[in-house]
């Protein structure tokens, strides 16, 4: 078992699909500093996908500050600055991509966006 | 250790009249998990049966760990591990007796691996193994190949006909193992989903050619479909360019699938083509969409 969600799609890299999920993850509180992320071998085995892949993983989280490898315990979730709204919202930048998409194809308007989506705000909140 | 674990270079071979294989070349780098797609009768097997030396080829080269294939023997595979889609197992042997009677001619073999891969597998080791099932038999092959951790497994159509359960436990295994150590797997399969999860590099065959032979990420980057739209359905027909693989037109809307896609320079080109072109969106192709792409193209 993975600390973190991730469905892998095929057509798009599963290495950025893993670091999104992973970043997700962090962002939300899923994934605490301390907690232990799992090896390469465990990424790989669970996940399904190439060793290397998992390798680049976890070394582009490692660059990242995200994790560290702490000998004789394994690789070890970093406290960064928590989050600022900006490095957040970075997370929304394809869904918000897809959804300008969909909405120009439709031919809507900005405004009509809008108040679509405050709708939905506020049916949630 | 940094030569490839397989090097083919003008490969062929022929049964009587029928070309079996033209002009095969592909290397697979150390380390690297090599999936070689294609239809029944591509030439998959072929390929394989003259890595494992089992047959001779017509011409051309073939090496194994730095080795031409027709020189390897036993020394050799003590390296090299092998499990074929109808796999010869001792049958009236159980798993145990069967890793008990292998251990011995493999200097590598890892008994503390063989231990975790049984637990792994979810193999039952005092049954004979005529008794068991075609999914745990291949399990019991995949096993009896991993335990002295080789520097190159080869695995043809390891995935057929095996369940979903038997599938996982046997992908985990194997990916568990070659996380662990250096070697390199190269295998044939039909199933796409498999091989772009767990592959870094893909071939895909055409009877007898070998068509696509890269590192997956540049195959999923290089292809790309395109969708453009035209002024009016009326517009004359457009000469799309080498590039385009697949030019599949309705009405006003033209779906391309590009071969060397590179983003915006791409797009230009494609505009101007013809002054009817309106607008271009391109999106990310799966490997699946890629080898049926391949797959409708006529071999010239």
């Amino acid at each position: 078992m993975l600390s973190f969600n991730v469905q892998i799609k095929p057509g798009s890299p599963a290495y950025e699909q893993v670091i999104y999920a992973v970043q997700k993850a962090f962002l939300t509180g899923k994934l605490k500093p301390g907690d232990r992320f799992p090896s390469v071998r465990q990424l790989s085995q669970e996940l399904r996908i190439n060793p290397n892949t998992a390798h680049k993983i976890v070394a582009h989280l490692t660059a990242e500050g995200l994790l560290q490898v702490e000998p004789g315990i394994g690789t070890v979730v970093q406290k960064i600055p928590s989050g600022s709204a900006q490095d957040k919202s970075v997370l929304l930048n394809k869904d918000l991509e897809r959804l300008v998409v969909e909405a120009k194809r439709l031919s809507l308007g900005l405004s009509e966006v809008t108040r679509a989506l405050e709708k939905h705000w506020e049916k949630i909140s | 250790m940094n030569q490839p674990a397989i090097r083919v270079e003008h490969l062929s071979k022929h049964f009587r009249a029928n070309e079996a294989l033209k002009d095969v070349a592909l290397s697979v780098p150390p380390g690297s998990i090599y999936g070689l797609l294609g239809p029944n009768g591509a030439g998959k097997t072929t390929l394989i049966k003259i890595l494992m030396n089992l047959i001779d080829a017509s011409g051309g080269r073939a090496e194994v760990l730095g080795t031409p294939s027709s020189k390897l023997n036993w020394k050799w595979f003590q390296k090299i591990g092998y499990v074929s889609e109808n796999q010869k197992l001792p049958e009236d042997m159980s798993v145990a007796q069967l890793l008990a009677y292998l251990q011995p001619y493999y200097p590598s073999w890892d008994t503390k691996l063989c231990s975790e891969l049984l637990q792994q597998l979810d193999l039952p080791v005092d049954r004979k193994l005529k008794n068991l099932s075609r999914g745990m038999k291949m399990k019991a092959a995949l096993l009896s190949s991993l335990a002295f951790r080789p520097e190159l497994l080869v695995l043809d159509e390891p995935f057929s006909g095996l369940d979903p359960v038997v599938r996982e436990d046997f992908t985990k295994g194997l990916l568990g193992t070659v996380a662990d150590s250096s070697g390199a797997v190269f295998m044939s399969s039909q199933d796409v989903e498999e091989v772009e999860r767990m592959c870094d590099w893909v071939g895909i065959m055409k009877p007898g050619h070998l068509f696509i032979s890269e590192p997956l990420d540049q195959l999923l980057r290089r292809f790309r479909r395109i969708e453009v739209t035209l002024a009016s359905g009326d517009a004359p027909k457009i000469d799309w360019g080498a590039d385009v693989l697949q030019a599949e037109r309705s009405g006003a809307t033209v779906n391309l699938v590009h071969q060397h896609f590179d983003g915006e320079a791409t797009l230009t080109d494609l505009r101007q083509r013809s002054r009817d072109v309106t607008t271009t969106d391109d999106s990310p192709m799966t490997l699946r969409e890629i080898y049926l792409a391949i797959a409708r193209v006529r071999t010239t």
